[in-house]
């Protein structure tokens, strides 16, 4: 009675979405980052009142923008997984370019902001603030552009029926997620904390 | 996409989307006449808010929610872990100041 | 040759890759002290005055790399004939080979020579001693980007590999491994802080990364050596 029951309960078997080895990488690139955080987090509570100064010339609103632009980056690559999982490739393929698109958004918006600043006088070199404010923009930005790298892989795996993998176009997925979820915590770091 | 899961992550994408712009409510708390003052309601707030749409990303995106127990449970202790370092060491850099 | 010889030859290589990096770990780390590095901000004085703490090991430590450095040769020969063994073009192994055995010496030796320079002249002009320790760590520092396109090339082959020569997860933490490395350029920018070459990212965590990346492939290394043997091509000769 009970093995039944438990069966009519459970909708889809566990599965690890993607390959396992690219959890690795998740992983482990979440704790360097978040080494990272933790540098800037110390160095901050030691400089108050210059990161504090410093950090007013950021635009809360641009760093809102961004986090949305990219969440919603997230949303479209995960519908694109739902989609190739029902074999609607064509649907998934246009899921993977509107992530694209976001994506170049999205740096189009970061190059924006970097160029505002450093014609305002504010480089890698003006202090603690910007030191960190540029390094974790930029490294996250080289994540984003080998993200760009993946959804070629992505991409490519859709485009022929003859190669399609749902495990690459999940592993590629998740990869994805990975950089948006970083830039999350980026964004309350560098824009919100006070 | 009409199907429950689709539904489920656009409620999620909402929901996440929602949060992030609520950050503009919670900076504008912190500032006394248009000058920024550092706040600890506002930065653990802030890092809080930031662990837990990462959690949802995690979860509902990544689909952690329906893996298996080891993976579920590995998430679960970044998550703590990403909790411990980023508020430790923000209280850590306070005290010495 | 037989299987079994062939197996003990690789082996054998293996040992003296371990070898190696516990030498390089011992005589860095423990006899000169040329790891932690030593501060970018020095003046000429204080250059001296570390020269002259550490004269005896950079002299003693050093003098053992130069012996016996070469065996470094046996971790490249030994990467290198593991992208072989990939189902992946051989110009990935020619071109891992060429990048590393190329950089060893500007990323390995030229500090050896620059620091053992300073070391074995105390009485030398502070400014020079300066301008060595700066050339010495500088060129350990700033190689950092041939070992970045070495990872990827790395990188590439097992990710494109149908051999199973190494796991996938192996192919992405040398991808973590090239990320790391690209944080140690801005050491040529800053004497002090966080991405000075001592600093808390360029070196307290780039280290670690190198630290786990270098333990794992040793390992995984092994486990090509135990489980897969001589190519059949080797065995039969």
């Amino acid at each position: 009675m009970t093995t039944v029951r438990r069966q009519a309960t459970r909708r889809t078997p566990e599965r690890i979405p993607g390959q396992g080895d690219m959890w690795v990488l998740v992983f482990f690139e979440s704790l360097v980052f978040t080494s990272y955080f933790g540098v800037y987090l110390y160095y901050r509570g030691r400089h108050e009142a210059a990161f504090l100064e410093a950090q007013s010339h950021l635009d809360l609103g641009l760093g809102v923008l961004d986090t949305i632009v990219l969440l919603t980056s997230s949303w479209s690559i995960a519908r694109c997984v739902q989609n190739a999982r029902r074999d609607r490739h064509r649907a998934a393929l246009r899921d993977a370019c509107l992530t694209a698109a976001l994506g170049v958004g999205f740096l189009g918006l970061k190059i924006t902001e970097w160029t505002a600043q450093i014609s305002a006088g504010r480089t890698f070199t003006s202090g603690d603030f910007f030191q960190h404010y540029f390094f974790l923009t930029i490294i996250h930005a080289v994540h984003l552009l080998i993200g760009f790298v993946v959804l070629g892989v992505l991409a490519h795996q859709l485009a022929d029926p003859r190669r399609r993998s749902q495990k690459i176009v999940e592993t590629c997925a998740t990869y994805w997620h990975t950089v948006d979820f970083l830039w999350v915590l980026i964004f309350a770091l560098l824009y919100v904390v006070r | 996409m009409k199907t429950a899961l689709g539904i489920r992550l656009l409620l999620v994408w909402v929901s996440l989307s929602a949060i992030t712009a609520a950050y503009l409510l919670i900076d504008r708390t912190a500032e006394h006449h248009g000058a920024p003052t550092a706040s600890t309601v506002v930065s653990v707030s802030a890092i809080g808010l930031a662990l837990f749409k990462v959690w949802m990303i995690l979860r509902e995106f990544m689909e952690v929610r329906r893996a298996p127990a080891l993976l579920r449970g590995l998430a679960g202790l970044l998550v703590g872990l990403m909790a411990a370092v980023l508020l430790g060491l923000y209280f850590a850099g306070k005290a010495v100041g | 040759m037989t299987r079994d010889t062939s197996k003990r030859e690789l082996r054998l290589t293996w040992y003296a890759t371990v070898a190696f990096y516990q030498m390089y770990a011992v005589v860095f780390f423990l006899f000169t002290h040329i790891q932690p590095p030593g501060q970018p901000w020095y003046d000429p004085r204080e250059v001296s005055q570390w020269f002259a703490r550490h004269h005896g090991g950079l002299l003693f430590g050093l003098a053992l790399i130069f012996a016996l450095g070469g065996l470094s040769a046996t971790s490249i020969g030994l990467i290198t004939y593991s992208i072989r063994r990939m189902s992946v073009s051989r110009a990935f192994a020619y071109s891992y080979l060429i990048l590393y055995s190329v950089s060893a010496v500007p990323g390995f030796m030229f500090i050896c020579v620059a620091l053992t320079a300073g070391a074995m002249r105390p009485d030398r002009d502070p400014k020079l001693q300066q301008w060595l320790y700066d050339l010495g760590f500088l060129s350990f520092a700033g190689t950092m980007g041939v070992f970045l396109i070495g990872s990827l090339v790395w990188m590439t082959a097992i990710l494109l590999d149908t051999n199973g020569v190494f796991p996938k997860w192996f192919g992405y933490l040398n991808l973590c491994n090239a990320l790391t490395e690209v944080v140690v350029a801005p050491s040529w920018i800053f004497q002090r802080g966080m991405f000075a070459w001592n600093g808390l990212i360029s070196w307290w965590v780039d280290v670690v990364v190198f630290g786990l990346y270098t333990g794992v492939f040793i390992l995984l290394l092994k486990r090509m050596i135990d489980r897969d043997g001589p190519l059949p091509a080797e065995a039969a000769a």
